[in-house]
Parts: C-alpha cells; structure tokens; sequence
C-alpha cells in the first residue's frame, strides 16, 4: 500500500484559505487506515474549528471515491458533487490528487496528505514500514523475498558491509541487518550459491521518471 | 493512587456488626471480591476486585452490605416519587447494557406510559424492591429488561435477576397479585453492518476483541452475532461508517448531542463516558453546563462525536473509560485512550488540545468521578481567561 500521514492542519488552513467552499475528497483504496469518508468527516469538523481560531469560516462538503488513483472512478464519483466547489482537499496519496487534477483540468486541486513510501503494516506492532522502493529492477526471487533496497541502509546489492553485528546494523542498533536475514533465509532455502552471483551496480534507467507503462499502443486502442 | 484512593469513601461496605458470614456474598460476587478469611472465618472484601454490580448488596440476608449506588431507600423514593410525576401503575426497569433509552423497551413490552426505572444490571435489584412496589408503591405491572444472560456485564447479574423474577412471580400469585405481575425479556445490542458501505479494509477484523468478524476473500466483512459483545470498537474504528451499534446509532447520538447542546449554559462541558465507569445516581441534579452521554463502552466513544460536539460549541469534552484492567469488554478502554490521544494530538495543533480530556475511572470510589470533572472545569475556565 502507499503510506501517507496527514499534513498539519496548519497548513492545510494555509493551503485551503483562499477558498471557502471546499470538498474533502476521501480514498478507501489501499492506504491503512484507509482516509474514507470518516476521515473526511472529521477531517472537515477539525479544519471547521481550526478556521474559526483563524477567524474564516469554511463551507466543507464531503465525499470519499473508491480508487483516487482511477481517472473513471474520480471522473464519475466526483463528477456530480463539484457544484459550487472551489477547491477540492484530497486524502489520497500523490497519484490520487494527480488523478482528480487530470479529470478536472480547470478545478484547484490540494493535498491533505504527505505521501511518504510503499509499505507493509504491521497491525500487532501498530507500524508501517517501507518495503518497496519501485525501483523497477525486483530482486526479491534472488534475495529470498526480502528487498535489500528498503531494508538495507546502505541499499547494498551483494551482502552485507563490514556495520553487521548480531544480526543487527551499524546505523541502527535497533534495526536487523537486511543482509543477514536474507542469509538465514537462503541458508533454510539451501539457496546460498545463489548469492555466488555478482550483482552489477544497479541499473537506474530501468525506471525513467516520470515512469511510464504504455499497455497498448495508442494506435491499437483506436482502431 | 493506592493510598489516596483507600482515604476515598468506597461506593460498598461490609458491616462486620451485621455480617453472619454465611458466606452467600462470596458464592454470588462474579469477580472474587469477597472471601471468607480462613483465620478469622469472617467474610473480607477487597474493594479493588469489586466492579460494583450490587449482586452481593441484593443478594445479603443480613443486609450487611451498604452500596452507595440504587440502595433500598434511594430506590424506594425514587419510585414513590416517579409513581406521582409519571401518573403510571406500571414500572418499567431496563439494565443499561440492553438498552439506551426506553422507547426501545416500550416498544418490547407494547406500552407507551409507564414509570422508567434504568439500572447498571437489574442483578443489582433485590426481591425488597419489587415486592415493595407491588405491595406498598401501587405498582400493578413490573416489565424487566434484561441483557441475554451470555452478554451480562457481570456476568451472573442477569441470570440472578431470571431466577427471582421466577420466585417472585409465584410468591405474588399465591399471595394474591395475579399471574406474572413480573414480565422478564432479554434483550442485547449488537453491531449492524451494511455491506454495501464496507470497504474491505479489514479494521473491524483487526479490532473486535470476540473474533466476531470475518473477512474473507473479497465479501465483505461478515459479523457472527453470537459471538458479537456490542462492545462498538468496531463501529468507532470503521473508516467507512459502515458499521452501526443497535440502540447507539450514530444518528441518534449526534441528535442528542445536539439536543444536550441547547440545554447547556457556558462554558459547556459534555461527557462520553462508559456506562459501566461511573453510574448517575437516581436522583442527581445536573449541573446546568454539564450533560452526559452514556455509552455501552467507552470503545463506542467516537472522534466523529467528539468533534461534532466541539463544533457545536461545546468547551470541553471529557471521555470517562474504565481503568483497563476493569474494561467489562477486553479492550474497550485501551482502544478509547489511543483514539482520544491521536484526536488530542490533531486538537492540540489547532489550539483545542486542552479541551479535551481522557480519564480512567471506576465506580467503586463514587468522589472520583465528581473530582475528576471539578478539575477539568477548572482548567477550562483557566484556558477560556488565558484565550
């Protein structure tokens, strides 16, 4: 999932200010919580009081989409509700508040969120933790399915550094050394000769950015 | 805590005068609270076991227990004069745990004017009482709504309730009352789920501390009722208000917010509080800026009300939960208190933290809860002149 934590509400008060009639547009896709529509509720109620502290009075609406991140979800739910709304304040990652910019080139779109990584969450430990980098190269079938990019410090490709001690790392006591846990894990395998392979530097062409995926050629989808 | 908590007057007593240690106390107390002494053979009660459910106060034949909470006498006056401003020969009783308010229990019993009496556990309730209502109040019709005996807070107080109800119905036919002057139903309140506002995100999973929930491929969460407790940590955890508690629907409570808005005088003051934390007292005044809500839980206690009610104008909102160890349902206090402090947080950047305030307390020491409000109304009152 994309893991997003809400910005201050100082400055979403800032961001939305010029504004007073604003729609909180909630996501229940794959962020955990997901910000639906409860959080749009209570995000407007919060923002309410923070604006009369300001002296500015908000006129919020709410409305939350299933998948900010879908140009025909955002296009369809929203559609409908952006009567006399002159900003829309987005709970949804980047991609989500890009997606309802390109779906209405002319409306102020504005981010509630900080977008921060693509993460796991770990319920028991109430913890969310980076697990993919989307560096568009995976090596998570030669490395026992654990990513040495998020989970290593240094994001080493070929073992670990001289910084391991105990299984843990040298820049965080606290840490497990990725390298080491992917050992263990081959070792279990009987996979280590896989670890014989050199890795070349990483490839960072593999992804361009902006990254892009063109599923069929325009010219196809036309005919 | 300890020591100032043992100067505290506790809401029961045993009266060693009267105590004939026959020992039914310690046969009835759910919670261990009461044990025969092995050396002095006499009964000792440990106030810090005791959950105040009153089994012991209803069920003691010496009468050498006092209870601060629905005694004889409070009971008694409560219904002489209830009997004078409702103008109803009947009464009826309902365990909180089963119901919110009376329309509900009305409505189980097909009758509209009647005396309305809410108990926290009808096990509480001595055969005194309902003998004394049929016999010397005018009471012609007792209707008792209990909670299922597999839902009750305290475990034994429903079925202890079914048991003298039994009794005391044979006792009043043969004493010439009538057939089941006494009418007994069970009732529990548990979640409601509208599949087609279920997102699939799996927190009623996470969070129901019975297993109650599954989830399962892409259906949407499905709740076994039999296992449901109604405890609405669900309901307060689901992002999609996907999820309602029957009688604590979040229409009703925001309507009584309102309602508890226009009543107050400033600065006002509302309380969310667990109704297993503290009970009201019969015949409590309210102070003219407080009001409370009641909830099943404090789990149920919803952010979505609390900023409802500051958006309303309220001054300070005060969540009273029960300490953890005493949650009647596993984890409803814990799961209130992060809730409250990730709010707080949120509040305290727009400058609002201080309004709201998360206590922990339990019933058995009935000054904790008045201290506890006198102190937040004074802090508010320091915040309102230093804003």
């Amino acid at each position: 999932m994309i893991v997003t934590e809400l910005k201050p509400l100082d400055e979403i008060l800032s961001l939305i200010s010029p504004y007073s009639t604003v729609l909180i547009a909630g996501c229940d896709g794959c962020t955990q919580p997901p910000r639906s529509i409860k959080e749009a509720e209570n995000l407007s109620r919060l923002l309410e009081l923070g604006g009369r502290h300001r002296d500015k009075e908000f006129s919020f609406k709410v409305t939350t989409i299933p998948k900010q991140c879908d140009s025909h979800l955002v296009a369809t739910t929203l559609r409908e509700q952006l009567q006399g709304i002159e900003a829309v304040l987005s709970l949804g990652c980047g991609a989500g508040v890009q997606t309802i910019v390109r779906a209405f080139p002319d409306l102020i779109v504005l981010p509630a969120q900080n977008t921060l990584f693509i993460g796991m969450e770990d319920r028991e430990g109430a913890l969310l933790e980076e697990k993919c980098a989307a560096c568009g190269d995976c090596l998570l079938g030669l490395t026992g399915g654990i990513c040495p990019l998020t989970s290593c410090a240094k994001g080493l490709l070929n073992g670990p550094c001289g910084g391991c001690s105990n299984g843990k790392c040298e820049v965080d006591a606290e840490k497990d050394c990725a390298w080491y846990l992917i050992i263990k894990r081959l070792e279990k395998q009987g996979k280590l000769d896989t670890l014989e392979e050199i890795h070349p530097p990483r490839n960072f062409q593999v992804v361009m950015r902006p990254g892009r995926i063109i599923e069929r050629p325009l010219e196809e989808v036309k005919q | 805590m300890n020591q100032q908590a043992a100067e505290q007057a506790t809401a029961i007593k045993l009266n060693e005068d009267y105590c004939a240690s026959c020992s039914l106390c310690a046969s009835l107390c759910p919670f261990e609270a009461i044990k025969r002494d092995p050396e002095t053979r006499k009964m000792v009660l440990e106030i810090e076991k005791c959950q105040v459910c009153g089994i012991c106060y209803s069920a003691c034949p010496a009468k050498a227990i006092d209870i601060f909470y629905y005694d004889l006498i409070s009971l008694t006056r409560y219904l002489e004069n209830a009997r004078r401003e409702y103008d109803s020969d009947t009464l009826v009783v309902v365990c909180k745990g089963s119901s919110p308010d009376f329309d509900t229990a009305g409505n189980l019993f097909g009758v509209s004017k009647f005396i309305p009496l809410s108990v926290p556990c009808v096990g509480r309730l001595s055969e005194d009482i309902f003998l004394k209502a049929i016999t010397s109040l005018g009471i012609k019709k007792i209707y008792v709504l209990a909670c299922d005996e597999n839902y009750c807070r305290f475990e034994k107080g429903s079925a202890l309730n079914g048991r003298r109800v039994t009794a005391l119905n044979l006792l009043l036919e043969r004493l010439g009352f009538g057939e089941d002057v006494i009418v007994l139903k069970r009732n529990s309140a548990k979640v409601k789920a509208d599949r087609d506002k279920c997102i699939r995100c799996g927190n009623c999973v996470f969070y129901c501390p019975y297993e109650a929930v599954k989830l399962d491929g892409t259906e949407p969460a499905s709740f076994d009722l039999e296992l449901c407790q109604g405890c609405g940590i669900c309901v307060a955890m689901c992002p999609a208000m996907a999820l309602e508690l029957e009688g604590w629907e979040r229409e009703y409570i925001s309507a009584l917010i309102l309602e508890l808005c226009s009543q107050m005088q400033q600065p006002k003051v509302l309380v969310f509080r667990c109704q297993w934390s503290t009970f009201p007292l019969l015949d409590d005044d309210l102070e003219p800026n407080v009001r409370f809500i009641d909830l099943p839980c404090a789990g149920r206690v919803d952010t979505f009300h609390v900023l409802q009610a500051f958006a309303q104008g309220v001054d300070g909102v005060m969540v009273v939960a029960c300490p953890a160890e005493d949650c009647k349902l596993k984890e409803g206090s814990k799961e209130a208190y992060w809730g409250i402090l990730q709010l707080k947080g949120k509040l305290d950047q727009i400058g609002l933290g201080e309004r709201l305030h998360f206590c922990s307390i339990a019933p058995r020491y009935p000054q904790s809860f008045t201290q506890e409000l006198r102190q937040f109304k004074e802090k508010l009152e320091i915040t309102a002149e230093g804003g």
